[in-house]
């Protein structure tokens, strides 16, 4: 909002991918260092000093001392890397959302998406404890897509004031959703139903590789995905007949959309617990900095997301040290204020 | 001298005389339905025994005594306090939706006591006056929240600026539990709305605000009515709107507060019980607010029996389970009402 609109309103109507407009890309390379530089700090933080001179030397060289390896590679880095990387996809899931459903409101998390792929998970948690850990992504997609689908068939499309509707039939189902996790964790045994929420509050405490390799090796398997979405959202952002008569196939395209948001919220969700908000302020973040398309839109809110999370969780850890904050909880008290802010400023009804 | 002339008003004031007796009937057995069920089989005929005729001695009557009466009682108080906060609200504000775990009242008492509880405040009698404090201030930022949305204060932009500020409390809350363990430990159980025994102080203050804003209820259930047609109409016959509002208001932060210090936050009650009473009743709030009340004990008496004995032994909590049957009810409403 605070560039002039007029001439890169231009440059955002032609360009296709490769015609980026500058400021985004700038702005994409800014948002990179920043993630890189909060990845380094976090490294530094916590209840065992390590300088930030032993913190490079860990990464490049080697360990000057032992402990400073096991705390730094077994411990930090991974959660540092994991909370970059799973903020990126609460963020894209929430653009990819607010572009489809034409609300700016959508959240994975508000409309009751992470509650699904919530319930999934501590299902498995709680249930099936010998179940391998591999198994939680996919349940957590089934959870997500299950609560979508009730979304969808809950909410009425045919009368007006529907951007509102949405986002409240979405925090129906997410109190139902959260009532049934809720249930789960009185029926499990105790050490597991502890377990479960410490995860459900959004903690990044318990990750380690094994995240950060499942969270790289989905990235790469969905990043053909997320350059082919940047068309589709351009034209279904205008609404469903100037997508039609744009000649887009708007049912196939919006279906697949919602599916890739679905697949992106449900595996970060898989790994750091029903994180919320990253996904609704992300997208106007971006937006906020700099006017691009829907495509490298999509891509600036995934970076402001993933830095959004790890300084969320670098907050959790040092504000209250030595208690850790989960940054689930961070992000709701940045959020829920961001929330109330836009519900203000909405333009229209 | 005005009941009199409230019952030459209402042209059917026999029937709904009957339907009254036949609404406390149904209390009673769903009263008594909820004292035998438990743990133990206890017959039902030792169960009338020991609400009758008390012996120290046997332990069957011990167990009615000290166990499922005060729960029972709780579950009377808690559902009636609720579904009148419920009841007035969507009256006041014209609001399908309203509802004191919807518009945020319960976060901002729930938030308020777990403050409370980390400063250690000594003084039971404190806690639902703290509760309240904290429902009032969290009711007031919503409504302002809410006007400020274009379009003014409508029932969605209300809900979900009561949405995002249980998000904020909910996670302020949360966090203070994380910082002390030990009020973790304590509240635990609590913070999911459960009709388990507080201390013996919190108790009887927060049975004693109850009836207090249940009188108060009853005592402006008229007004409510005529408000409920809108401010014109109110204005016009004759009602002070600022005086009845502030009374609604503080009826709804005493009747939540109270609830909120004995059971945790218990939601949905409110938002269910009204639309049923509705339904039989009409819009008249002399008729809705009492029969909320009685629809609102017997359905926390339903609810609860239905969490102690559907996972058995296990006990679900019973906020648990008015959300599962609320939040149905709340989509259904938002399709249908809106």
């Amino acid at each position: 909002m605070s560039l002039p609109k007029s001439s890169r309103a231009q440059v955002d109507d032609r360009s296709f991918s490769l015609a980026l407009p500058r400021g985004g890309v700038l702005l994409l390379l800014a948002l990179g260092v920043a993630s890189v530089g909060a990845t380094l700090l976090s490294v530094t933080v916590g209840s065992f000093p390590v300088s930030a001179t032993d913190a490079l030397l860990t990464l490049v060289r080697g360990a000057p001392s032992e402990m400073a390896e096991t705390v730094v590679m077994q411990f930090r880095l991974p959660r540092a890397l994991v909370a970059v990387v799973a903020g990126g996809l609460l963020a894209g899931s929430g653009a990819i959302l607010q572009n489809v459903a034409r609300n700016p409101l959508a959240d994975p998390s508000l409309v009751g998406v992470s509650q699904g792929a919530s319930v999934a998970v501590v299902t498995l948690i709680v249930m099936f404890p010998g179940m391998p850990y591999e198994l939680r992504p996919a349940a957590a997609i089934l959870g997500a897509l299950a609560a979508a689908l009730i979304i969808q068939l809950s909410s009425n499309r045919d009368s007006g004031s529907a951007t509102l509707r949405f986002i409240l039939t979405g925090v129906a189902v997410a109190a139902f959703l959260s009532a049934v996790t809720g249930a789960m964790l009185t029926y499990g045994d105790v050490d597991r139903a502890v377990s479960a929420m410490t995860w459900l509050a959004g903690s990044l405490a318990t990750v380690s590789w094994d995240d950060v390799w499942l969270l790289s090796l989905f990235v790469l398997t969905v990043m053909p995905a997320l350059c082919w979405a940047s068309r589709p959202l351009r034209a279904l952002r205008m609404g469903r007949e100037i997508a039609i008569s744009l000649g887009a196939s708007f049912q196939r395209d919006r279906l697949l959309l919602v599916l890739l948001a679905v697949l992106l919220a449900a595996v970060a969700v898989s790994t750091v617990g029903p994180v919320g908000f990253v996904g609704l302020i992300a997208p106007h973040l971006a937006r906020m900095l700099a006017r691009t398309g829907p495509g490298l839109h999509l891509f600036l809110s995934m970076a402001i997301g993933g830095l959004l999370l790890a300084c969320a969780d670098l907050l959790g850890r040092g504000l209250f040290e030595p208690i850790q904050i989960p940054a689930g909880l961070v992000t709701a008290l940045l959020g829920a204020p961001f929330f109330a802010y836009l519900l203000i400023s909405r333009r229209g009804t | 001298m005005q009941t009199m002339a409230d019952a030459r008003e209402h042209p059917g004031h026999w029937s709904t005389g009957i339907a009254g007796l036949i609404c406390l009937c149904v209390l009673a057995v769903a009263f008594l339905w909820h004292i035998s069920v438990g743990a133990k089989e206890i017959p039902f005929a030792v169960i009338v025994e020991a609400l009758f005729t008390y012996n120290r001695d046997q332990f069957d009557h011990i167990v009615v005594h000290e166990i499922r009466l005060p729960r029972a009682l709780m579950a009377v108080f808690v559902g009636a306090g609720l579904a009148v906060a419920g009841a007035l609200m969507q009256g006041v504000t014209r609001n399908p939706l309203a509802d004191p775990g919807l518009l945020g009242l319960m976060a901002g008492a729930t938030f308020a006591v777990v403050v409370a509880s980390l400063f250690s405040v000594p003084d039971f009698s404190m806690i639902p006056l703290i509760a309240a404090a904290g429902a009032l201030i969290a009711a007031v930022f919503v409504w302002l929240v809410a006007s400020a949305v274009r379009g003014g204060a409508t029932p969605m932009s209300m809900v979900l600026a009561g949405a995002a500020m249980s998000a904020f409390l909910g996670a302020l809350t949360t966090a203070l539990l994380l910082i002390d363990q030990q009020s973790f430990e304590q509240l635990r159980v609590w913070m999911t709305g459960t009709l388990t025994v507080r201390p013996r102080g919190i108790a009887l203050w927060s049975y004693g605000w109850l009836c207090v804003g249940l009188l108060i209820a009853l005592a402006i259930a008229r007004q409510v009515t005529t408000l409920a047609m809108g401010d014109e109409t109110a204005t016009g016959l004759g009602v002070n709107i600022r005086r009845l509002r502030i009374a609604v208001l503080s009826a709804v932060v005493l009747l939540t507060a109270a609830s909120v210090s004995l059971v945790g936050p218990m939601g949905f009650v409110g938002l269910v019980t009204p639309h049923f009473v509705r339904l039989i009743v009409g819009f008249d709030y002399r008729w809705v607010i009492p029969g909320s009340a009685l629809a609102g004990a017997v359905f926390l008496l339903l609810t609860d029996i239905v969490a102690r004995t559907v996972l058995a032994p296990v006990e679900i909590s019973t906020g648990l389970v008015t959300a599962f049957i609320g939040a149905p009810v709340l989509v259904w409403l938002v399709k249908t009402r809106l």
